[in-house]
């Protein structure tokens, strides 16, 4: 999984059916020191992060659809879990 | 999933049988740079050929899926590997001061 934080979110109406009505946020990873490291990707965020909140997201594709409910979704990034300030 | 600017398309005379009924974009990928309003075209990045059934535009910000997962929303096995799943009407984004 990879520590990233929420930096924004992307509005997209016409989207694939299994995005559709959920939030999509952008995560910029973080390396273990906590700064910004490589290029944003975009979630699926089902637990209502906040912005610039750190969270992990999972890379399993398989975990995505079986979120999402859709065997034929292409997503993969969910957010898992939202951490505690440390 | 990733952000990128379409810059245009590709039109294929002979293509895979699976491919009917799609359209092929020319996607710039964006960097952390594009995410907060500089457009300027990234060099590291390789322009991508992102295949598209939601009749997205030149000009338009899409969201792209890579790998296994882009090959997942087709009723039998198709190679392709890289799926636009999103138009993107509108991107927040704010870094923290």
């Amino acid at each position: 999984m990879i520590l990233a934080r929420i930096d924004g979110v992307v509005v997209a109406t016409v989207c694939h059916p299994s995005m559709q009505g959920r939030r999509t946020v952008i995560c910029q990873p973080l390396n273990e020191a906590g700064a910004p490291e490589g290029a944003p990707v975009l979630a699926l965020d089902a637990h209502g992060a906040g912005q610039h909140q750190r969270v992990l997201i999972s890379t399993d594709g398989a975990a995505a659809r079986a979120m999402v409910g859709d065997e034929h979704s292409p997503l993969r990034n969910t957010v898992v879990a939202l951490l505690d300030a440390s | 999933m990733r952000l990128g600017n379409v810059i245009g398309h590709v039109t294929l005379s002979r293509q895979e049988a699976s491919y009917r009924g799609g359209r092929f974009l020319l996607v710039q990928p964006w960097n952390a740079a594009n995410y907060s309003g500089d457009d300027k075209p990234q060099a590291s990045e390789s322009t991508l050929v992102v295949y598209d059934q939601l009749g997205a535009g030149v000009g338009s910000i899409v969201g792209f899926t890579e790998g296994s997962e882009a090959a997942k929303p087709f009723p039998e096995s198709t190679p392709v590997d890289a799926y636009c799943a999103a138009i993107v009407d509108k991107v927040f984004h704010q870094l923290p001061k």
